[in-house]
């Protein structure tokens, strides 16, 4: 075999053009395919991997101590249902103060770190030991160090005139509370719930948690259990984006593997054709036919493996900066490919390639030696002749005629080729469909359109409020609340005004904070489309998303407890609406009354009659209002922005690969064909013609390959969308899907000649500048 | 053609062309004319310039230096589409080994000529058909080049190159791929259509088809013109 290697060598050096194809196109395939595999694989991986080490809790469990005893809850939990159990423990909600304003946090009363359930990382500092030490639990990668953050060391003030003195900072993923300290230290705090920590035999569902619950709260005394907190939900909220993302990179993935593969098998076959001559001199010189099937899968092998290790390292690249965003906030940092991700491309796509150059190779092995040297490079005569036959007589121009007939010479060239472009073809209406899906959402999300302006009039001094980001925290409105929204009403162009509050409450028995905004005024104009039940019209009632149901496992109708100034109010969930937040809750003006009364609004959000001019509007109430401030409008979510940008960066990837296959067989058609083009030069076709013959023939397959690839698009886009909004916990109204209009479908089927006429120009220009006398006088 | 005086005027007037390929002399300095309805061979051995000297008349390749005028055109003048304007009107090219696209029939192949030229696809058949008759191969029309003889080919490659009605046939090697019998009929062919009038410049190795076709002999040697000499044409 040692003459395979040289003879492998030359075969790549004469052949530059296609071994750079052959780079480049698995170089891109194999950066989609380890980025779509990657993120598959570690898009649960850190919190599963994290809560299988810490053996977190599958129920986070929070009952009123005055209701139920600590003997009651441990028997409860004896059930066949119950692997392992931790508690009951004290728990508190306390005001802790260290600099500045009191933060409200959940404290538990454990004596270790670790047990059956949950077992805590104490990754700085100890475990308290006595009373008067305080454990924080933080996340070791997000955790803050700068100024103003708490160390080991630094005392607290907790419940008025308790001394707490951090020695620990420690991570739970069950997120099971804020902070620990010693039994006795919590009984001396004055615990007002008890705490359960379960891991049920099967939790791998909502249902079958909520079945484990049942069983665990079986018998107990009603109104006993205050709260709950799943699992489940937690890993929703660690998984959503990169769920999101999985889908479609998957669906990209998929297309670049297939594309990649039709592109090689058609390099490949074309590259045996092409080297005839080649084969027949080779066995001439005494190779065998193995040794020929080694020369030319080796041909195809080398730029394969560089391309394959640039698309690695690459996609590598890609991936862990998408995995990294994705996960920050959970704190799962240097979050990577696999390493079975990178062997598994590494040797799956060279043996990829590999089979799909076997078969021609097999072919380029099997000729005889005089049988390959006198086939020479042309076509076979006679194929394709009644079409040539049937263009000749239409009235179409001759070049373009010709041009059309052009692909039924090399059939199986053809059909790779358009397979190419069908794929190609498929992402660009995918992408452009689910670029479509996303701003839709978006657009009908952030309620753009609906709202003309909006002014910030400033904080309430009571109740704990938020700013909008950017906004001063103290009241800034000269007016009361009554008369800004008069003010309001009464300047000229106004058409509805909706004046708001924002409060922040928390949802019994969870550590979660929550962003109520009541509603007061012209509510049913500003924007939230109500996907289910109905809008906001009493006391006492509540609109949420369907990411605020899936994280917290509710349902419309539902009722939940929120705590706000350790005031409990119930309210039930009357309504979904579109909009992509787990944390943030509707209401209304009535419902506010409940919780603090005498808040005023903070937001006043005004939508103008047609034609009213903005600016005049905004100054004229602002002359009447010194101290109301305008908000800048809602921007494109971030989420949004990168799954687009992804989409944009991917559909270039593989529309690129496309073009390059075409690019690809113009090329060797145009060697193949050159003594055809020189006679037809030769006969008055002018170098435009000759272009235009040449990407004609192109041309025509990208016409097709839009016919075919616009419904697949469109079918993947129906799979898609619906995967990815599952993965956000998002609902898929019908307009998300509904987004090709006749008008989009006919500039898609530009996309696909567009994708074969760039790929055919360069070597149909190069074609059109053949010297003529060369390629007929070269017989 | 001739001017007012009853001066003949050159049909092919070539003025000091030289050609260079790198370091290689192709043609050195050469000057010739041939008139309206002459019939001139070139000949000499293999690289003396003759395939070079037939480029440079039908526009497919470049002077290095030197003038080409054919039919009152300056090729010099002529970017690549007006070559290509100029091949399709002035000119009509035979090949040793006939070029013909075999995806096309023989009528097909000889009407595209003429279609190129925008003429419709009905009345580029009619004149193929036209010229099929003439040539004695009206029965091939619909057959493919691979299903023809050698000097069947050869005659569909002369009907495509009239087709446009040429003021020069430009034919090179016309019967090197052609046994005894076959490129006797194609002299036959040429002598025919010189003798109705037609301006032909031949290219070739073979003394028997230049005195048969022939009425001048130009002789090249290392690029230059060695010998030119009139000839009594053989029967």
């Amino acid at each position: 075999m040692s003459a395979v290697w040289p003879a492998s060598r030359a075969a790549v050096r004469r052949r530059r053009l296609q071994t750079v194809v052959i780079g480049v196109v698995v170089a891109l395939s194999t950066t989609m395919i380890l980025v779509a595999l990657g993120l598959l694989a570690a898009a649960s991986g850190p919190f599963d991997q994290a809560y299988a080490r810490q053996r977190g809790a599958h129920l986070v469990a929070t009952f009123d101590r005055n209701k139920v005893s600590d003997t009651a809850l441990t028997e409860a939990a004896r059930g066949t249902e119950v692997a392992a159990v931790a508690g009951p423990f004290g728990q508190a909600t306390l005001d802790l103060t260290l600099s500045g304003p009191p933060l409200s946090v959940v404290v538990v009363g454990r004596g270790e770190a670790g047990g059956p359930v949950d077992r805590l990382n104490v990754w700085e500092g100890r475990w308290p030991d006595k009373p008067g030490e305080i454990v924080l639990n933080r996340n070791p990668v997000t955790a803050s160090t700068g100024r103003g953050a708490p160390k080991v060391g630094t005392t607290l003030t907790a419940a008025g005139d308790t001394k707490l003195t951090i020695v620990g900072f420690a991570y739970s993923v069950s997120e099971s509370a804020d902070a620990w300290v010693t039994p006795a230290q919590l009984t001396a705090l004055h615990p007002t719930a008890t705490q359960m920590l379960y891991r049920f035999t099967q939790a791998a569902t909502n249902a079958q948690v909520a079945a484990g619950q049942s069983a665990v709260t079986a018998g107990l005394p009603s109104g006993a259990l205050l709260g709950t907190q799943s699992y489940l939900a937690l890993r929703a909220v660690a998984t959503g984006e990169p769920n999101t993302f999985v889908p479609f990179l998957m669906v990209f993935g998929w297309l670049g593997l297939a594309v990649a593969v039709l592109i090689v098998a058609n390099v490949v076959s074309g590259a045996v054709v092409a080297g005839f001559r080649h084969i027949g001199v080779l066995k001439a010189l005494g190779f065998t036919p193995t040794q020929v099937m080694a020369v030319y899968l080796a041909m195809i092998s080398i730029p394969a493996i560089i391309g394959c290790a640039v698309g690695i390292v690459v996609g590598n690249v890609m991936a862990e900066s998408l995995l990294t965003k994705a996960f920050e906030n959970y704190g799962a940092a240097g979050v990577g490919v696999p390493i079975w991700v990178d062997v598994a491309t590494m040797v799956g796509v060279p043996l990829l390639v590999a089979l799909s150059a076997l078969l021609p190779s097999l072919r380029a092995g099997s000729l005889s030696a005089a049988e390959a040297i006198s086939a020479g490079s042309a076509p076979r005569a006679g194929r394709g002749l009644r079409a040539q036959r049937w263009l000749s007589g239409t009235r179409l121009p001759r070049s373009v005629s010709l041009g059309l007939g052009l692909p039924f010479a090399r059939p199986a060239r053809t059909a790779l080729t358009l397979a190419a472009v069908v794929l190609g073809v498929t992402s660009v209406t995918l992408a452009v469909g689910l670029g479509k899906s996303l701003t839709t959402y978006q657009t009908a999300a952030s309620r753009a359109g609906a709202v003309d302006v909006t002014f910030f009039a400033g904080m309430a001094k009571t109740g704990p409020q938020m700013a909008p980001e950017g906004m001063p925290p103290e009241p800034t409105a000269k007016l009361s609340d009554p008369a800004d929204e008069a003010l309001l009403r009464s300047t000229s162009g106004a058409q509805y005004v909706t004046a708001s509050a924002d409060l922040q409450m928390r949802l019994a028995g969870t550590k979660q904070d929550l962003r109520f905004t009541f509603y007061r005024g012209d509510s049913t104009h500003i924007g939230f489309r109500v996907l289910a039940g109905h809008w906001l019209d009493g006391p006492g009632q509540v609109v949420v998303s369907e990411r605020f149901l899936r994280q917290h496992g509710l349902s419309v109708g539902d009722t939940m407890n929120l705590v706000s100034d350790g005031k409990t109010t119930q309210m039930r969930i009357v309504g979904k609406a579109l909009y992509n937040s787990g944390e943030e809750v509707l209401s209304n003006w009535e419902t506010l009354a409940l919780v603090a009364p005498k808040t005023r609004a903070n937001t006043y959000e005004v939508q103008l009659k047609p034609h009213a001019d903005i600016d005049a509007y905004v100054k004229a109430v602002q002359t009447g209002d010194t101290g109301i401030q305008e908000v800048p409008g809602q921007e494109a979510g971030t989420f949004v922005a990168i799954v687009l940008a992804t989409v944009v960066l991917l559909t270039l990837m593989l529309g690129t690969v496309a073009a390059l296959g075409v690019f690809n067989t113009v090329v060797l058609n145009t060697r193949e064909r050159s003594r055809d083009l020189g006679m037809l030069k030769s006969i008055g076709m002018t170098p435009g013609q000759v272009t235009v013959m040449v990407v004609t023939s192109m041309a025509a397959l990208g016409a097709i390959g839009g016919l075919l690839g616009i419904p697949l698009g469109i079918i993947a886009h129906r799979l898609v969308v619906p995967a990815m909004a599952n993965g956000a916990q998002v609902e898929v109204p019908a307009f998300m899907l509904d987004v090709y209009p006749a008008g989009l479908l006919a500039l898609l089927v530009l996309a696909g000649i567009t994708i074969a006429a760039l790929g055919a120009w360069i070597p149909a220009r190069t074609a059109a500048r053949t010297t003529i006398a060369k390629v007929l006088h070269n017989e | 053609m001739t001017d007012d005086q009853g001066n003949e005027h050159a049909v092919v007037r070539l003025t000091r062309v030289r050609k260079e390929y790198g370091e290689a002399v192709a043609l050195d300095g050469v000057s010739l004319e041939i008139h309206a309805g002459e019939s001139v061979a070139v000949m000499g051995p293999s690289g003396s310039g003759k395939s070079t000297l037939l480029s440079m008349v039908a526009g497919l390749d470049r002077p290095t230096s030197g003038s080409v005028v054919v039919h009152g055109e300056d090729l010099g003048t002529l970017g690549e589409k007006g070559l290509a304007l100029y091949r399709r009107r002035r000119i009509g090219m035979i090949f040793q080994f006939f070029n013909l696209l075999d995806d096309l029939s023989a009528l097909d192949n000889v009407a595209l000529a003429a279609q190129l030229t925008g003429t419709s696809a009905s009345h580029a058949r009619k004149r193929a058909l036209e010229l099929f008759d003439e040539l004695g191969i009206a029965g091939r029309r619909n057959t493919y080049p691979a299903q023809l003889s050698g000097g069947e080919r050869q005659r569909v490659a002369v009907a495509r190159a009239l087709m446009n009605r040429p003021a020069v046939l430009l034919a090179d090697e016309p019967t090197g791929a052609l046994d005894t019998r076959a490129g006797e009929q194609v002299m036959d062919l040429l002598l025919d259509l010189n003798q109705i009038g037609q301006t032909l410049l031949l290219v070739t190795h073979d003394e028997h088809l230049a005195t048969r076709c022939a009425s001048r002999v130009i002789e090249l040697v290392d690029g230059q013109v060695a010998r030119e000499r009139a000839l009594e044409r053989t029967p």
